[in-house]
């Protein structure tokens, strides 16, 4: 299909793009960080896409899907939890942090997802993510409160594992998009997005295929929080229950073209160099531009960057 | 008529909207292999009594029944896996898929086997309905024609026992209206499915159907078939008579 084209240049970029440490001193150069940064926000990129883009569920919760898997990994890693040597960068660790998200996004998903109405989960998961803000900043002890937990920093020697992660999350979530949507559950997906009441009688348990998206997005935002939290080695409300962590994603998938599997690819490159740019000349007026910047888009090109230049071909 | 060959049976179904009656005490039963016509001047309350078999209201009172067994309130998604699809009055493709993918949904979800030989099913019906060689076109580049047969081909792949029909031929020119009309043939012959169809096309529904039943104000006025239907005074009062000055 026509479609695989990207896919093949998406591994092939990703093969290439894993070579940059070894050309690009990874502690001086600010492009190994750039690029650190770039794939994080395509990983939560991705997971809004699937949601929002493919079914048609605005969701405003990833940066609480984000922190939790922070939180996790520094929770576990505090207490021990397995009384291992090494808790930095280590699989088990990560994979439980993707998977806590998941717990609590069925169990915020289902109820929310059974109303008809989308603006209910729009505002159930911007509630839920205002709760656990609260929740980490009156948690005392168990969530280290205002602070949050520290975590050793001592164990940083280089940024090369946190890039070749970040790299290999981007492609995963890259993948797990483009694999959903090629195969009959992306049928799910987009017809759900199109028609719920022609999707459900034509068979389509509506609520399993909503549920099951918003858990992978949760899944995918949590590893990189995971992530997150091993480059920061503080993770705290201000670090991660932040609402750039949610609107950055809603902008880079807009952006890129929501509903495609390169367009978050595109869109989190793009904006990423764009607010990197603004925060380092432009640092006292950076929001107020990225509030223009988002306003522009939706006024003068909502389908993204990707069609723009689909419509040219 | 014996009793075990009815497959879908409505049985005193009552709705109403914020106060207003929108059918009252309806009755209406579709034997196997039958095909029933529904008419009823706009606003009769037609296309809610199908909203009401496919499960997307809830009646206030009253039952739906498929082969005997009372299926009032199943979600819609396991109907259509039960045997009862429909397409709507205002088509309902999903128009940034291709023709054959949104022919494919309804193999692979409405059909109660999965996804097993849904491709077949779905090119299959595709062919039925005449459209086999649009299947990679978008539907949004569709004419309306042809997504209402896309529509059609949607229903069929699920391979229903029944398939509710709301109004395919509206907006249709005469050589289209043609062509749905042997596709409506086709369907009963070939998949022996049964069929209820609602449609201001009167003639076409006289010509067609085994039965015809008219609706009028949320109640059923007649029931039979479509010769004594067509001389039956209440209906030609209630409807036919306006329909027929209005051709
Ligand atoms: N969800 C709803 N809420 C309020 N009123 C409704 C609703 N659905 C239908 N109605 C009303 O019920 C009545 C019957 O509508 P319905 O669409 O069933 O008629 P119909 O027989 O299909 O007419 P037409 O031939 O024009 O399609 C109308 O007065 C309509 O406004
Ligand atoms: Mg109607």
């Amino acid at each position: 299909m026509k479609n695989l084209k990207p896919i093949t240049s998406v591994v092939l970029a990703t093969l290439l793009l894993g070579l940059i440490p070894f050309v690009s001193d990874s502690e001086k150069s600010y492009l190994v960080y750039f690029l650190f940064l770039t794939f994080c926000h395509i990983v939560l990129t991705q997971g809004w896409n699937l949601v929002a883009g493919y079914t048609g569920q605005v969701s405003l919760g990833t940066h609480a899907f984000f922190a939790l898997g922070a939180y996790t990994t520094a929770m576990i890693w505090r207490a021990d939890l397995f009384s291992w040597e090494n808790y930095y960068f280590d699989p088990v660790t990560m994979i439980l942090s993707g998977l806590v998200p998941v717990i609590f996004a069925l169990a915020i998903g289902i109820p929310l997802l059974s109303k008809l109405h989308g603006d209910y989960f729009a505002l159930g998961t911007l509630g839920f993510g205002e709760i656990l803000k609260v929740v980490c900043i009156k948690g005392g002890q168990f969530t280290g409160g205002p602070i949050g937990i520290m975590l050793p920093s001592s164990v940083y020697t280089t940024m090369r594992p946190h890039y070749w992660t970040a790299l290999f999350l981007a492609f995963l979530a890259t993948g797990v998009v483009y694999f959903m949507t090629k195969s009959r559950v992306g049928l799910a997906l987009v017809a759900i997005s199109e028609d719920e009441t022609a999707a459900s009688s034509s068979g389509i348990y509506i609520l399993k295929y909503k549920v099951l998206a918003f858990a992978i997005s949760a899944f995918l935002s949590g590893l990189c929080g995971s992530l997150y939290a091993y480059y920061l080695f503080q993770v705290s409300p201000e670090g991660f229950l932040i609402l750039r962590w949610t609107l950055y994603p809603v902008l880079m998938c807009v952006i890129g073209g929501s509903g495609t599997v390169v367009g978050p690819i595109l869109g989190s490159l793009l904006m990423t160099a764009v607010f990197t740019v603004t925060s380092i000349y432009l640092p006292g007026i950076h929001p107020i531009f990225s509030g223009i910047i988002i306003i522009l888009v939706m006024l003068f090109m909502p389908n993204g960057i990707i069609r723009l230049w689909k419509k040219g071909v | 008529m014996s009793h075990s060959d009815t497959l879908l049976r409505v049985d005193k179904i009552s709705i109403s909207f914020g106060g207003l009656a929108v059918l009252t005490d309806v009755n209406l039963k579709v034997d196997e292999g039958e095909l029933v016509g529904l008419i009823g001047p706009n606003g009769a309350g037609k296309s809610t009594l199908f909203n009401v078999i496919s499960s997307i209201y809830k009646p206030d009172t009253g039952d739906v029944f498929l082969k005997g067994k009372k299926i009032t309130g199943i979600a819609p998604h396991k109907l259509c896996r039960m045997g009862i699809s429909r397409t709507y009055q205002l088509v309902k493709t999903f128009n940034k898929m291709t023709a054959l993918e949104n022919v494919m949904v309804g193999a692979i979800y409405g059909h109660k086997h999965g996804g097993s030989d849904a491709k077949t099913r779905a090119i299959d019906a595709m062919s039925l309905v005449g459209i086999e060689d649009k299947q990679n076109i978008l539907v949004s580049h569709l004419t309306l024609s042809d997504r209402r047969l896309v529509e059609v081909a949607r229903s069929l792949a699920s391979s229903p026992l029944v398939t509710l029909l709301d109004e395919p031929m509206a907006g249709l020119n005469v050589s289209e209206i043609k062509t749905l009309l042997t596709v409506i043939k086709r369907a009963r012959e070939e998949r022996k499915i049964s069929i209820l169809w609602v449609e201001h096309k009167v003639d076409a529904i006289f010509r067609t159907c085994d039965r015809v039943a008219v609706l009028n104000y949320g109640a059923k006025i007649a029931d039979g078939k479509p010769e004594e239907i067509a001389k039956d005074s209440k209906v030609i009062e209630a409807y036919l008579g306006e329909s027929l000055t209005r051709n």
